[in-house]
């Protein structure tokens, strides 16, 4: 990690929102940032040295890599696996539902709830991988 | 069919873009607004937006066609289209959003540090986008010639016109509210005459021409699934979504990293709930509609089959629903696209004014034009799938490993981007040529992603590898801002 990382309370823009230097740190939420621009610091809190910031952030986007590819892999899997069972079960081909083949109706309905489900439970795996690095940061 | 239902619906669709467009243009007055609605667009309306600009003519009339085409195997493509935004919400939603970036090359650039990195990306978003309005405008012709008789550029001219002065307007401000609005007026205009058609037939009034037998048999079901096509179709679907430049520049407007996340999984179901719809209308066509089963005419699918099944007032009030909503879906899908074209253009060649925006719209829609008005349409689902199957392989690798990898340089991400564009562009183009000349690599040639994504992700990492002193300094850095959240950045990491 650089420098560049390490808080410098003699950098200007790391004291851009100057209203937090003194009060208790305030959560400021950027609406428009663009690369190049200062964005939001939080000077009051006391960061811990650099490298150890630079262990939290890289342990961090590993825990959300292996979260993401976990939650793919399964996606795959479970669909690999309905679509599996759905061909190799002839019988489903036979039944009909409304005039149509329960097996067309299986593929045709059946993968998108399972998509979703994946989805809501990453977005709460994140959240918390989010908050475990927060409480890290802030704690230390 | 009656040629002064397709004349009003089309005439008000247009008519209420036009408005919220212009009412638009009062509250967007800023370069900030202009682009990406200043950031302050929150997640329900986000994620209708998104899904009002997803839903092109592919979803709305080609999946429906598909089906009725080569059976269940159709449904493939709208089980990839939604399932690609879990994998945006996997790997992309949060950290493009924290990156700060506006468009993909801004993303590039400020990642890997390089201006030529800039520039490979911005000629590929302009073709990808190019390429996929033409299927729009080619829908457009479609609907246009079907419902009133009039020939079928005036459809694409129609489309083509209303988007780029909407968006040479207003900006995307107005283009959020514009496509919201469409998504809720597509999802009613594939809804209401889906369940009203199935009431119909529950209640016994239509019967279906074909016994069940005939209309779904199993040469068209599941256990007739190609497994590499489907696999290939799945990884340019899955993948080819994450690189979309109007999906993309989408996300830049929500207010930090987890309102993206909320609004990516709101996008996710509501397309999960929207293409219920044509998959519906694709099984009705089969057992109702079977003639209509020829390349070029099956896309009219759903645009034909309210009328015939119940002739009268009623058919004809759920035509014009119908017409509607499939016109929005060409107006939504294009002016997303263009917007984010007109974004990418004005920004690298005209200096990213307001004035130089409206003058890259113009640009921006009247290229595709040409071509939609030169060339035939070849399926509305398959060509929208060669789009994705060529974004991919070229956007996505470079979006992927610049948000996880911290090794990706500047060099690997051009030649990567370079191989992915010859293999996967040279497949889509002479890939017809090419496979009838060489039957045993035909499906390989048709659906080329399977094996164009992972030779391109493998160019780049291996460039990337050999050339580690072109890992930009600020990697570390750009990496905190995308993954750290917003409240605990530094201020020296931007």
């Amino acid at each position: 990690m650089t420098d560049a990382d390490a808080p410098n309370p003699g950098d200007p823009d790391a004291a851009v929102p100057t209203s937090d230097t003194d009060a208790p740190p305030a959560r400021v939420r950027v609406t428009a940032p663009r690369p190049g621009a200062a964005s939001v610091a939080r000077a009051g809190a006391r960061p811990a040295s650099s490298d150890v910031q630079a262990v939290y952030l890289r342990s961090l986007i590993r825990s959300q890599l292996r979260l993401g590819l976990v939650c793919a892999a399964g996606f795959v899997f479970a669909t690999t696996l309905f679509v599996a069972a759905i061909v190799l079960t002839p019988a489903l081909d036979e039944a009909f539902v409304a005039g149509v083949p329960v097996s067309w109706l299986l593929i045709g309905f059946g993968i998108y709830p399972l998509g979703l489900t994946i989805g809501g439970l990453y977005v709460r795996a994140a959240s918390r991988n989010e908050a475990r690095y927060r409480s890290l940061v802030e704690g230390s | 069919m009656n040629a002064a239902i397709g004349y009003a619906a089309i005439l008000a669709v247009a008519a209420v873009t036009v408005f919220i467009g212009f009412y638009g243009l009062r509250v967007s007055r800023t370069t900030g607004d202009f682009y990406v609605a200043s950031r302050t667009v929150r997640p329900w309306w986000n994620a209708s937006a998104i899904g009002g600009e997803y839903l092109s003519a592919a979803s709305f009339l080609g999946v429906a066609g598909l089906i009725l085409l080569t059976g269940i195997g159709g449904v493939w493509f709208p089980i990839g289209y939604a399932a690609g935004y879990l994998m945006l919400l996997l790997f992309v939603a949060a950290p493009l959003r924290r990156s700060g970036a506006y468009t993909i090359p801004d993303f590039t650039e400020a990642r890997l540090d390089s201006v030529a990195a800039r520039r490979v990306t911005s000629v590929l978003v302009i073709v990808i986008g190019w390429f996929y309005i033409v299927p729009q405008l080619q829908g457009a012709a479609l609907t246009v010639r079907i419902t009133t008789g009039l020939p079928s550029w005036v459809g694409s001219v129609a489309v083509a016109v209303i988007v780029a002065g909407v968006v040479a307007a207003g900006g995307m401000r107005s283009i959020t509210f514009v496509q919201a609005f469409q998504f809720w007026l597509k999802l009613t205009a594939l809804a209401v005459p889906a369940v009203a058609l199935l009431l119909l037939i529950g209640g016994g009034s239509v019967s279906p021409e074909l016994v069940a037998a005939e209309a779904f048999p199993a040469s068209a079901g599941p256990g007739a699934l190609d497994w590499y096509r489907t696999v290939s179709l799945m990884v340019a679907l899955l993948l080819g979504t994450l690189g979309l430049p109007h999906v993309l520049v989408r996300f830049y407007t929500n207010p930090d990293g987890p309102a993206a996340r909320r609004t990516t999984v709101i996008v996710l179901g509501l397309l999960s709930v929207f293409y219920l719809f044509p998959t519906v209308f694709g099984l009705m066509g089969r057992a109702f509609a079977p003639d209509l089963a020829v390349p070029g005419e099956a896309d009219a699918l759903i645009l034909v089959l309210p009328d015939r099944l119940v002739p009268g007032p009623i058919g004809q009030l759920l035509t014009a629903l119908v017409i509607a909503g499939a016109f929005a879906a060409f107006l939504s899908t294009s002016s997303g696209l263009v917007v984010s074209l007109a974004g990418v253009i004005s920004q690298d060649l005209l200096g990213g004014s307001v004035r130089g925006f409206r003058a890259a719209a113009l640009v921006s829609s009247l290229v595709p034009l040409a071509v939609a008005l030169a060339t035939d349409s070849a399926g509305l689902a398959g060509s929208v799938g060669l789009v994705f199957a060529f974004t991919a392989s070229t956007l996505c690798p470079v979006l992927l490993l610049g948000i996880w990898w911290r090794g990706l340089t500047a060099r690997g991400a051009i030649a990567g981007m370079a191989t992915g564009a010859v293999l996967s562009g040279a497949a889509i183009l002479g890939g017809g040529a090419l496979g009838a000349a060489l039957p045993a690599i035909r499906a390989a040639l048709e659906q080329p992603a399977a094996w164009t994504v992972p030779i391109a992700v493998a160019v780049t990492v291996l460039v990337s590898k050999g050339d580690r002193r072109g890992v930009p300094r600020s990697t570390d850095a750009f990496l905190r801002r995308l993954h750290a959240p917003e409240d605990l950045r530094r201020a020296t990491d931007a």
